[in-house]
């Protein structure tokens, strides 16, 4: 990469992290996180947070130093707006409407914001449904984070202070280049340098007190996270699409009536939490069973169906993950104890 | 992965093993020479490319995007998937909830219309994310600053990127200094500073930075609005596209009869059938086999035909358990009785002593009349054959009154005769009822399986002609029927050029549009070149309709309507072989009792269509009939006969107003049993003068002076209602509304229209009130041809119009507002992009 010429000598340039940061973590070198709520939900609301202040900003501004993880995590932007956009295009023109139509377009118009609410959030849940499996199955965490810290260029010659941010991403977010050097154990704290693929070779069957677990465990490492990946990008979809499915059923109708998020009116909210769950329930019983008054075997049993095959997806890309064919082979058969071999 | 261990391994200088052996490995590969010089470290060469893609290379590019992505999903599923293949993935992924989501909608959308815009809308959504960045983002950037912001590259391994998806990461050197050179002057980069190319690159990908955080902050409210907004465009060419398929698709139908009806095969149903005949066939005719029977020959069948069908298959095959005896039933009889006493181990000659003598046996049944014919009930067998069984035991006892052999005897016999539990057969029923009397015979199979065919061919073509009589006129949304109404309604209403605010006023209550409704419509009549132009739309609009469902026109002959003539047919032909094979009650219920056959299945098909077109027909002759009214009332033109000589002027008021409100908006209800007005039960007799009107306005000298309580009903000034009725559908026309519609081919029927309505509901025996009858004379009518006599009524019609029109003119303002400030503002930053400080002009030495 070619970069533009500067005129600056480099004096004065500061390249810790801990003076910018201070306000959302202390880390002044790569560091592996744990994968658990409290982790993932600051790491969440940092980078929502950020992509609706900080990186847009930068990116108008036409910063020097934006990069595609800024690009992406701005990609939460549309989702957001775009999801309460949608929301507001099936709702916001009823209440111009007369009674009537006001009410038949309201019908539609909550199933549709809850279409959307639903589509998030069991596309974002479905994830689990993958990841959690696997984990159990293989040892591999293929969510697991850490923070990176991001050395920045001077956007000016003046500018001697804003030269790092941290950014959060996950070890295995690149199947070509996982962030392998986060997995190995730190021997300044006592820990075995490959505490962590030794622990993922045990679960694995390739065996204990290995030479070289990292290199024995990389490739299955890989290939966990480019098939956990492949049935996660198809099954999240399908179950966001079951959502969508879920939110159209009558019985949703009920909520919609008494629906109140005022809390501080306890006893309809109350009432309305009750009627929220029975609906929840009603619905999951209709889609699966379809509308019994049709005549069309397929809207019958669509729900089926569409329930069914992100059902499948997800057993098979299960099933498909912890099918690992990158197993080293055994050392036996690399060196044949019946042929002589020459050692240096 | 043994290589990387063997590299390593050699990094350490421990080359532990020359017995090395992997296939992969390549040949001619010096682990140590490439160590040595670190060859193997510098970067691939640079084999990646620009894509300049037009318009022609679309299809092209496509295939092989598709071809990448199933390559990408077979690497991905063995686990060997790079990045870029991931990232392609999930967009199918995307697709393909996408598709889903969609494919679930359709099936529980109800219409034609509704089912495809579930596709149409995911269409819409992801052509917009597609083009909101290319026509919004990319072009103006193009247009202003000539840089392509979205420009793509295909690396060096033939995978497809952004060029400025990174910014850490921008491949520059595929650009050449003559294309970034050719940019930086369309940029207005001065030529002669220092280092131009960085600073055109830095220009370009400032630019692109500041385009691509302006696509993610709009893209939110972009892509929904973008995509609904498309969605409305799209509705109208999309309805009449739909219109005409389904015109063609109900039209198909009837053109190649045949072809439909054959293509619709009962080949499984017929199986059934023949399996089920095989099986029983010689077999006892039992309730089970006949409601079998019936179920399978008539499934999927109307109600009411296959209710009649059942009703005669019952007489056609009785099962009223009769059986055959003859010599074969004595025989089995004889045996039971041998069987009953075998525990005895009776020798030939006992047996003979016990047993009846089959000659004797057959003599005093046939005697009574008990043998060869068939019988339902063997009581008497059965005392005969106790009585003889019994004689023989007593002269056994006779003979030998010690003999143990007797009561023995006695206790089978009693055992044979006597059933051992309630309702079942004793051993004796038994044996005689071993030959059913009607059993399924051949001949009864063939019969069968000629009503089986004639059944099956009635109900393919009794499908058709009901699949055809909905896509025409069912009375549900999207039909030709609904199609053509909604289409000639907005047109009428569309021409009344209302303005936003009497459609938003009309909205809210259907007494407020038929006030607006009203001034309109006098406005119009008053004015000759209005009216005159309006009564052309109303015109074009009925001829349009009546176009529309000429094919189905009952009231033609029915050699010209191949509808009806189908529906005779089918009928005739079925309903003649249920004849031929004795089926009363499934003939009537095809063609009815009579000529007429009013309650029949062929009445109903014939009635269906009749009645629905008849209703729409009515609403717009209404309609019609109203404008004609208010521009004679406007005019006072062909009005005399009801407002005449002697007809005191506040009467005339009264009537004209009462006539004026019924047909704009009077339900059959208001006619049958309203018709209520309150009017001045002292009119003022002196005043005979004709109405005065202006601006299509009645100036009301009388009416509506008093105050409200001394106003009162009058329920027995038939007179008056006869009057009203006459003005409403008697009086000539007006010569304006004769002159336009002179060439219409619709004038006839307009005016028998009129005629039929005067007489129907006028000569209704509750019309207003009992006995008001305007002719004197009783009709016979139904509520529900009443019903369709009066059609929709106009003010109603308006008030539907008001709020379809309102609802999407609100949704669309609101949308189209929102999406238009989002471009215009999306456009205009472009404006501000790109600002950068010149480098200073080297100064030349001098």
């Amino acid at each position: 990469m070619i970069l533009p010429i500067r005129n600056n000598n480099g004096n004065n340039l500061s390249f810790n992290a801990k003076k910018q940061e201070e306000q959302s973590a202390n880390y002044d070198h790569d560091t592996l996180l744990k994968n658990n709520i409290v982790t993932r939900s600051r790491i969440g609301m940092d980078k929502l947070t950020k992509a609706f202040t900080i990186y847009p900003a930068k990116g108008l501004a036409g910063n020097k130093n934006a990069n595609f993880y800024e690009f992406l995590t701005m990609g939460n932007v549309p989702y957001l707006i775009g999801s309460i956009t949608l929301m507001s295009i099936f709702n916001s023109a009823n209440k111009h409407f007369e009674h009537f139509a006001a009410s038949k377009a309201a019908k539609l118009g909550n199933k549709m914001a809850l279409g959307v609410i639903l589509y998030a959030l069991l596309k974002s849940l479905s994830k689990a449904f993958i990841t959690y499996p696997v984990k159990m199955i293989t040892g591999i965490d293929t969510e697991l984070p850490y923070a990176k810290i991001n050395y920045l260029l001077q956007e000016n010659p003046q500018d001697y202070s804003n030269l790092t941010s941290i950014e959060y991403h996950k070890v295995g977010e690149s199947v070509d280049f996982p962030r392998w050097d986060q997995l190995y154990g730190d021997p300044t704290k006592g820990e075995k340098v490959n505490w962590r693929y030794d622990k993922i070779a045990k679960k694995n069957g390739l065996g204990e007190n290995l030479n070289d677990s990292d290199q024995e465990v990389k490739p299955i490492y890989k290939e966990v996270l480019v098939k956990s990946k492949f049935a996660k990008s198809i099954s999240s979809f399908l179950w966001a699409a079951t959502g969508v499915a879920l939110a159209f059923q009558k019985p949703w109708e009920d909520y919609f009536k008494v629906a109140t998020l005022k809390f501080w009116k306890f006893n309809k909210f109350k009432h309305s939490v009750r009627i929220l769950g029975e609906s929840l329930r009603d619905s999951v019983k209709e889609l699966w069973k379809g509308d019994i008054n049709s005549h069309s075997k397929i809207a019958r049993h669509s729900g089926k169906i569409l329930a069914g095959t992100a059902l499948a997806t997800t057993i098979l890309g299960i099933i498909n993950t912890v099918h690992l064919t990158k197993k080293p082979q055994k050392p036996s058969k690399v060196l044949n104890s019946d042929k002589e071999s020459v050692v240096n | 992965m043994r290589t990387t261990n063997l590299i390593q391994s050699y990094i350490q200088g421990y080359p532990t093993s020359s017995q090395y052996n992997s296939e992969k490995a390549v040949k001619d590969f010096d682990v140590n020479k490439e160590l040595a010089n670190r060859t193997f470290i510098k970067p691939l060469p640079n084999n990646g490319k620009l894509i300049r893609q037009g318009i022609f290379d679309i299809p092209s590019s496509i295939k092989k995007d598709i071809t990448y992505d199933i390559k990408a999903i077979g690497h991905a599923a063995k686990g060997e998937a790079n990045d870029h293949e991931l990232g392609r993935i999930n967009d199918v992924g995307m697709r393909l909830g996408g598709l889903a989501i969609a494919a679930y909608l359709f099936t529980k959308k109800q219409t034609p219309m509704t089912k495809i815009f579930e596709f149409i809308g995911l269409g819409t959504f992801f052509a917009s994310m597609d083009l909101w960045p290319k026509l919004f983002i990319q072009l103006p950037a193009y247009l202003i600053h000539g840089v392509n912001v979205r420009q793509q590259y295909e690396d060096s391994f033939g995978r497809k990127k952004m060029f400025y998806q990174d910014h850490q990461f921008i491949p520059w050197d595929l650009y050449s200094d003559k294309e970034i050179n050719k940019i930086g002057d369309r940029l207005n980069v001065p030529k002669d500073i220092p280092n131009r190319r960085e600073f055109i690159q830095e220009k370009m990908r400032k630019i692109a930075l500041q385009n691509n955080t302006l696509w993610m902050l709009t893209a939110g409210f972009a892509t929904p609005v973008m995509s609904a907004l498309m969605c409305n465009l799209l509705e109208g060419p999309v309805e009449r596209y739909m219109s005409k398929y389904k015109e063609q698709q109900a039209e198909k139908r009837i053109r190649n009869f045949p072809e439909e009806v054959a293509k619709i095969r009962f080949d499984k149903e017929e199986k059934q059938l023949q399996e089920i005949l095989r099986a029983n066939e010689g077999k006892a005719m039992t309730s089970e086999l006949v409601d079998t029977l019936g179920k399978t020959l008539t499934k999927d069948l109307d109600y009411m035909i296959s209710h009649a069908i059942l009703k005669d298959l019952k007489i056609m095959l009785p099962t009223d358990s009769r059986y055959t005896f003859d010599a074969q039933g004595l025989d089995n009889v004889i045996d039971a009785i041998k069987k009953t006493y075998a525990p005895l181990k009776l020798s030939d000659s006992e047996l003979s002593k016990v047993i009846p003598d089959k000659e004797a046996l057959a003599e005093v049944l046939n005697s009574k009349g008990l043998l060869n014919s068939s019988f339902k009930d063997f009581s008497e067998h059965s005392k005969i054959i106790q009585s003889l069984l019994e004689e023989k035991i007593d002269i056994i006892k006779a003979e030998n009154p010690d003999s143990q052999l007797a009561k023995k005897l006695e206790f089978y016999l009693n055992k044979f005769i006597h059933q051992d539990k309630f309702g079942t057969d004793s051993d004796l029923f038994k044996s005689f009822k071993q030959k059913s009397a009607i059993t399924l015979t051949p001949e009864l199979s063939g019969k069968l399986t000629t009503l089986s065919k004639t059944i099956n061919t009635l109900k393919a073509k009794h499908k058709i002609l009901q699949d055809y009589a909905f896509l025409k006129v069912g009375q549900a949304p999207e039909t030709a029927l609904a199609d053509s109404w909604n289409e000639v309604s907005k047109e009428i209403f569309k021409a009344m050029k209302f303005t936003p605010r009497e459609i938003k006023d009309g909205r809210i209550d259907r007494e407020i549009a038929a006030k607006i409704f009203r001034e309109k419509i006098e406005a119009i009549a008053s004015d000759k070149s209005a009216y005159d132009e309006f009564i052309e739309v109303v015109k074009k609009g009925i001829i349009s309709l009546n176009d529309s469902i000429s094919k189905v026109n009952m009231t033609k002959d029915p050699q010209t309507n191949t509808y009806a003539s189908l529906a005779e047919d089918t009928f005739n032909e079925a309903a003649s072989v249920f004849k031929s094979l004795g089926m009363k009650y499934s003939e009537i219920s095809l063609v009815g009792y009579d000529k007429e056959g009013k309650t029949s299945a062929k009445a109903l098909m014939e009635e269906f269509v009749r009645n629905r077109t008849l209703g729409v027909k009515s609403s717009f002759y209404r309609l019609l009939n109203m404008l004609d009214l208010y521009r004679r009332i406007a005019t006072v033109q062909n009005v005399n006969g009801a407002l005449n000589f002697y007809m005191p002027r506040e009467i005339k008021e009264e009537c004209a107003e009462l006539a004026k409100e019924i047909s704009l908006g009077a339900h059959t209800s208001d006619f049958a049993v309203k018709f209520w007005q309150k009017r001045n039960p002292k009119p003022n007799t002196t005043d005979y003068s004709q109405i005065e009107v202006e601006a299509g306005k009645i100036i009301n000298k009388y009416f509506g002076k008093l105050p409200p309580h001394k106003l009162a009903e009058l329920s027995n000034d038939r007179e008056y209602f006869k009057a009203v009725m006459q003005l409403l559908f008697t009086e000539k026309i007006h010569p304006d509304t004769a002159h336009r519609l002179n060439d219409s081919g619709f004038l006839n029927d307009f005016e028998e229209y009129r005629k039929m309505a005067h007489k129907i509901l006028g000569g209704d025996q509750y019309f207003a009130k009992p006995h008001h009858l305007v002719d004197y004379a009783a009709t016979e009518s139904t509520s529900l041809f009443r019903f369709l006599l009066m059609g929709s009524s106009p003010d109603e019609m308006v008030f539907k119009y008001f709020n379809q029109t309102f609802n999407s003119k609100k949704w669309f303002s609101m949308f189209g507002k929102l999406g238009g400030i989002i471009a215009g503002a999306t456009i205009l930053a472009q404006f501000f992009f790109g600002k950068m400080k010149t480098p200073q002009q080297k100064q030349e030495v001098k």
